[in-house]
């Protein structure tokens, strides 16, 4: 009798367990969860994946260790220009404060860039640029922004200012920082008196608008007659920057 | 009859499987190889602290690859599947998000992403696209079995040795 019964359910499991194989499905043993094996495969390739992506990640921040600024810095017009004026190289960047590719620019070049200025090797005319004014809303952070990294220049703390708005960067579709906020920014950079009034008055708009506007119909700054940024000029001529050697190439040592 | 339409069901799972995982190789390649503009996509759903959307933009393109070879030879079909779901479903929460607080992105899915004009936003056909993605992995999770799988071999058939069933 309990023999029969046993029998009768060693049957209908066997006849389950063959559905559920047609199905691709293990069915567990008590103890065990499923597939030994290829649990261990699938765990082990997405650990590499993980470690993969965290070894690139290193990798590409590594090319120098933060450096201080130390080279001279003038202001012409919108043009902050950066470095000895009598550099072999003279490299031209465009950039826009709520540019989410300058910021870009800006983390994986800034410290190389930094390192080539004070040693003199090359001299770099940051012109003030604003495109995305419309990202904001408020609109025109871009200007804002452009207008004081120029204050920051003649302030004298336009290197630590200028990175200090990349680190900081406000999200597109935002409001960006307000004046008082990019006064109260320089201020603690240590800025020279008028700072906050050449913010505040934003003097710089019109001429930041037509330079930029300038820019845009320049053909060597375009590619297929588009102008966006950053836009990076080496003696005059618009580079790639998916070249990670561009920097080096400049200055003649790849 | 009924071993023919087994037979039909397994070539429908293959189908879903390499279609999962191309789809997973594609994007993940794309990500992988243009990792500023992937950084680019994360932070513009505007979710993560800056470090967090590091993190994510490095690790997701090669997370993305590997489900995408683990589809293709078939190992742990049915985990896969669940974590591919699990995967669509954070990325289809990141883009009701953007479309729920008004931003205008891009999903970012292939490549590409970040800030559009607001009249080129696509969220509804992101979202149905990844609808169609999620079918495919539901698919697998509930039946996981295809033609040409390692896990065919991997596994060792269900043996029912006597004593088992009981209780």
């Amino acid at each position: 009798m309990g023999g029969a019964s046993r029998s009768e359910k060693q049957r209908r499991q066997q006849a389950a367990n063959q559905r559920l194989a047609a199905a691709g499905i293990t069915p567990r043993k008590s103890g065990t969860g499923g597939n030994r094996s290829a649990l261990i495969v699938v765990g082990v390739v997405v650990a590499i994946a993980v470690v993969v992506g965290l070894v690139v990640a290193m990798t590409r921040g590594s090319g120098t260790a933060p450096v201080a600024a130390n080279y001279p810095v003038a202001v012409s017009g919108t043009v902050v220009t950066a470095g000895q004026a009598g550099a072999p190289v003279t490299v031209d960047v465009y950039e826009d404060y709520l540019c989410p590719q300058c910021e870009r620019f800006e983390n994986a070049y800034g410290d190389e860039i930094t390192a080539a200025l004070n040693e003199g090797k090359i001299k770099v005319n940051y012109h003030a640029t604003a495109i995305l004014d419309q990202r904001t809303s408020p609109p025109g952070y871009s200007t804002l922004s452009a207008n004081a990294g120029l204050c920051a220049a003649n302030a004298g703390i336009f290197p630590a200012f200028h990175k200090q708005l990349f680190d900081e960067q406000p999200s597109e579709g935002g409001a960006g920082f307000t004046a008082a906020e990019l006064v109260a920014k320089g201020n603690a950079l240590g800025a020279a008196p008028g700072f906050e009034q050449c913010v505040t008055t934003n003097g710089n708009a019109a001429a930041i608008a037509a330079a930029t506007e300038a820019a845009a119909r320049t053909p060597s700054l375009t590619t297929n007659g588009q102008f966006g940024t950053p836009t990076v000029a080496v003696g005059g001529q618009k580079i790639n920057l998916n070249d990670r050697d561009w920097l080096k190439n400049a200055t003649g040592q790849a | 009859m009924r071993q023919g339409s087994a037979r039909a069901l397994d070539v429908i799972g293959t189908l879903a499987r390499f279609g999962l995982a191309g789809i997973w190789l594609v994007s993940g390649v794309l990500k992988a190889a243009d990792p500023d503009q992937t950084y680019i996509a994360v932070r513009a759903y505007d979710v993560l602290p800056t470090s967090g959307v590091a993190v994510v933009a490095d690790v997701l393109p090669w997370l993305e690859i590997a489900l995408g070879l683990l589809l293709l030879v078939g190992v742990g079909t049915r985990l896969v599947a669940g974590l591919s779901a699990a995967v669509l479903l954070v990325f289809m929460a990141g883009v009701v998000q953007a479309w729920a607080r008004g931003l205008a992105i891009d999903c970012g899915c292939f490549g590409g992403g970040g800030q559009v004009a607001p009249e080129e936003t696509e969220y509804g056909l992101e979202l149905l696209r990844d609808t169609g993605f999620l079918l495919l992995a539901a698919w697998l999770l509930v039946r996981p079995r295809t033609l040409f799988a390692l896990d065919d071999r991997l596994e060792s058939r269900p043996v029912v040795r006597s004593g088992e069933g009981r209780n």
